[in-house]
């Protein structure tokens, strides 16, 4: 239904988003995973006919967006990264604001307003100026503005950065139900794994412009059947140490961090034995040996070498 | 739609009139204070006549009925002594057909009050002519021929126009309309530039994105947003306007409504050169550093704290064309001091217009442009 094809996005010199390939399809929720500076925003600013692509195309339904816009713009809405709201206006007034520029009016526009509150969970504070809101307030409210013209595609751009867990698990639940209850088609970006992981049905991943992996869950997480990661644990690390694991021959990649190291293998591979004696010959105290199923975040270290989060 | 993008600005004001009312109240403080128009800060001038008859003629009259300055008669020593305590700026010897100026300290004033003597002295000699060309040679035929004079002045049966627009000696100097003026087109270009900048500010919060989804067009949100900060930054000088047309007295030589007229012009370049002034600005706080400096700039160069007619630099002299508030200041003084007709104001509206179009044509070119 909506695609993006061999899109590409340069401000001055920096190369924002690199020739990248996405498909939604209708009824998906679709993740977009990245950490910071990925080129996210970026992207979805393009895929929504925001930014204009330096290169490449984003089609709807085989059209071309770049060229008519306005069949997209009519079933889309975007929950951006900022929280974009009139803070000195009450939640009614920003919901009546934003429905009545979607020509929305009298009773439908009243009956709509009093349907998203419910949805969001403010039907209490409608008559509250949002300078007053908590954070997850806000966010909850920034979502619920891009529902009044009940868009078949929900673009969402980071929509939990920084607010409680009870907010957090009541933005998924929403998602989740407008996903079912509506058929809405959903993209959702955003930096947490765990929140990817439960609700979405394909992943993107994105680092430095790039797009490194994509696929469902399970298929991500078989990039790394083929290795395990293990986890040590200890109160200081030394140069010995860290560069005899490097050379061990059945070590693929070795990441350290200030107390942990993570260690690449392959699966069939069982170093336990020889990292005692490693860490015995470096005069290292190891304090725990965990052994990890793979997580999307593996995935991401594995991918990127990186942590997903700083 | 446009009207609900106005509903939710006029909202917005209304809950955050603090600004307003500020820039307002400066405006009309400033006004009072420095343009003395509640009569307790009219300069005094001391002068000494060498010559008897000059008090009683009519440069004596002339001098008494001018109200920025008030002309005090004493003798030669009295007057020196206020000047040398610092008691009065500037003073005057006059003579029968001439004048001569003691000045104890260089100030706006000494300019002005040589220039309201010369006034005197040049209308005298027309008078005088006048009186001679008309035959009467004994006091009472004279008398006659001044009292006609002057019935006719007050009904002219034709009126010659005076079409030196800003020739360098006749400028009138008023000091009410000056500060009124001068600070109202100053302050106005805050209250102005604040009410744009949220442009720049809904762009970076995404509320721009979002309209730009919905099917509102592009045009009708800088309509929208535009036409607010002119109504804005027009009601503020309105509001100033009416306190002093209707409570302080301040009558706009009866011109008043035309005043409210060619204020247009003025407030519309500063809606456009503020959207021109934002689309170059990276953030608001760069935005906030930067429009005092322009506006204060602006009012120096301007004429809105001192009359324009006593800036001497070519550099500054050229910058002030390029500057809609010379114009503005023009506009109205024109209107309000002069008492110029439209017609005779028709260039520096035009040029107001002109700079209204291009700033906002650039403006809105650049905002388009940029990223955010
Ligand atoms: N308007 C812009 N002008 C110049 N550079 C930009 C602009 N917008 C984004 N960039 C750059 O493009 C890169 C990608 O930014 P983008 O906002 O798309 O990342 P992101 O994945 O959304 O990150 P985050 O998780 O922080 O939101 C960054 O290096 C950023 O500095
Ligand atoms: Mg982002």
């Amino acid at each position: 239904m909506l695609e993006l094809v061999d899109l590409s996005k340069k401000f001055k010199q920096n190369n924002a988003v690199k020739n990248v390939n996405m498909f939604i399809e209708k009824g998906e929720i679709v993740g977009l995973l990245g950490p910071n500076g990925a080129g996210k925003s970026t992207a979805i600013s393009m895929l929504s006919s925001l930014v204009i692509p330096t290169k490449g195309d984003v089609r709807f339904n085989n059209k071309s967006v770049i060229k008519h816009p306005e069949p997209l713009r009519r079933v889309i809405g975007m929950v951006p990264q900022e929280i974009a709201l009139y803070e000195d206006l009450t939640a009614e007034e920003n919901l009546k604001f934003f429905g009545r520029i979607y020509k929305l009016k009298g009773n439908a526009l009243k009956k709509k307003i009093d349907e998203v509150l419910d949805q969001i969970g403010l039907t209490d504070r409608r008559k509250d100026i949002v300078k007053t809101f908590s954070g997850g307030m806000k966010r909850r409210l920034n979502i619920g503005v891009a529902m009044l013209h009940d868009p078949e595609i929900m673009i969402m751009d980071e929509p939990t950065v920084g607010i409680d867990p009870q907010s957090r698990n009541y933005i998924l639940e929403t998602v989740k139900r407008l996903n079912h209850e509506k058929q809405m088609t959903v993209l959702y970006t955003s930096h947490y794994m765990e929140e990817v992981e439960f609700l979405c049905d394909r992943i993107y991943i994105m680092d430095q412009g790039n797009l490194i992996a994509s696929g469902t869950k399970d298929e991500i997480k078989r990039i790394l059947s083929a290795e395990k990661a293990i986890l040590i644990k200890s109160n200081r690390w030394n140069d010995t140490f860290i560069t005899s694991l490097k050379q061990d021959p059945t070590v693929n990649r070795v990441i350290v961090e200030e107390k942990e190291i993570t260690i690449m293998v392959p699966k069939e591979i069982n170093m336990f034995s020889s990292l005692i004696r490693i860490a015995e010959d470096a005069g290292i105290e190891l304090n725990s040996v965990d052994i990890k199923t793979p997580t999307l975040e593996d995935v991401f270290l594995h991918l990127t070498g990186r942590a997903l989060r700083d | 739609m446009m009207i609900g993008i106005l509903q939710a600005k006029c909202k917005l004001f209304l809950r955050n009139p603090l600004l307003f009312v500020i820039f307002t109240g400066m405006s009309i403080v400033f006004a009072l204070i420095i343009g003395g128009a509640i009569g307790m800060n009219t300069i005094h001038v001391p002068v000494y006549a060498e010559n008897e008859t000059v008090q009683d003629s009519f440069i004596g009259e002339y001098l008494e009925e001018t109200d920025v300055y008030q002309f005090s008669w004493m003798t030669k020593d009295e007057m020196l002594e206020e000047i040398s305590n610092g008691k009065a700026e500037v003073g005057a010897v006059l003579q029968e057909f001439d004048y001569q100026l003691i000045v104890g300290v260089e100030s706006v004033n000494t300019a002005m009050v040589d220039q309201t003597l010369r006034d005197a002295y040049m209308r005298n000699i027309q008078l005088e002519q006048m009186i001679t060309a008309a035959g009467a040679d004994t006091g009472r035929e004279r008398e006659n021929v001044l009292e006609e004079l002057q019935s006719a002045m007050a009904s002219p049966v034709f009126t010659i126009e005076t079409t030196s627009f800003r020739s360098s000696d006749s400028f009138i100097y008023d000091n009410t309309f000056q500060s009124l003026f001068g600070f109202s087109l100053f302050f106005v270009i805050y209250t102005i530039a604040y009410n744009v900048l949220p442009i720049l500010i809904e762009k970076k919060d995404g509320i721009w994105d979002r309209m730009i989804l919905s099917p509102i067009k592009k045009w009708e949100m800088y309509v929208a947003n535009l036409v607010y900060s002119f109504f804005a930054g027009y009601l503020q000088v309105l509001i100033i306007f009416l306190i002093f047309r209707f409570w302080v007295g301040v009558d706009f030589n009866g011109r008043f409504l035309e005043t409210l007229v060619l204020l247009i012009p003025y407030v519309f370049s500063i809606v456009a050169l503020s959207i021109f002034l934002t689309s170059l600005m990276k953030n608001a706080e760069q935005f906030n550093a930067i429009l005092p400096i322009i506006a204060v700039s602006m009012a120096m160069i301007g004429g809105a704290y001192w009359p324009i007619e006593i800036v001497e630099s070519e550099i500054l002299l050229a910058l002030s064309k390029i500057n809609p508030l010379t114009y503005g200041m023009e506009v109205l003084q024109g209107v309000a001091v002069y008492g110029y007709s439209i017609e005779e104001l028709l260039l520096p509206i035009s040029i107001l217009l002109l700079m209204g179009v291009v700033f906002m044509g650039l403006g809105i070119h650049l905002m388009e442009k940029r990223h955010v």
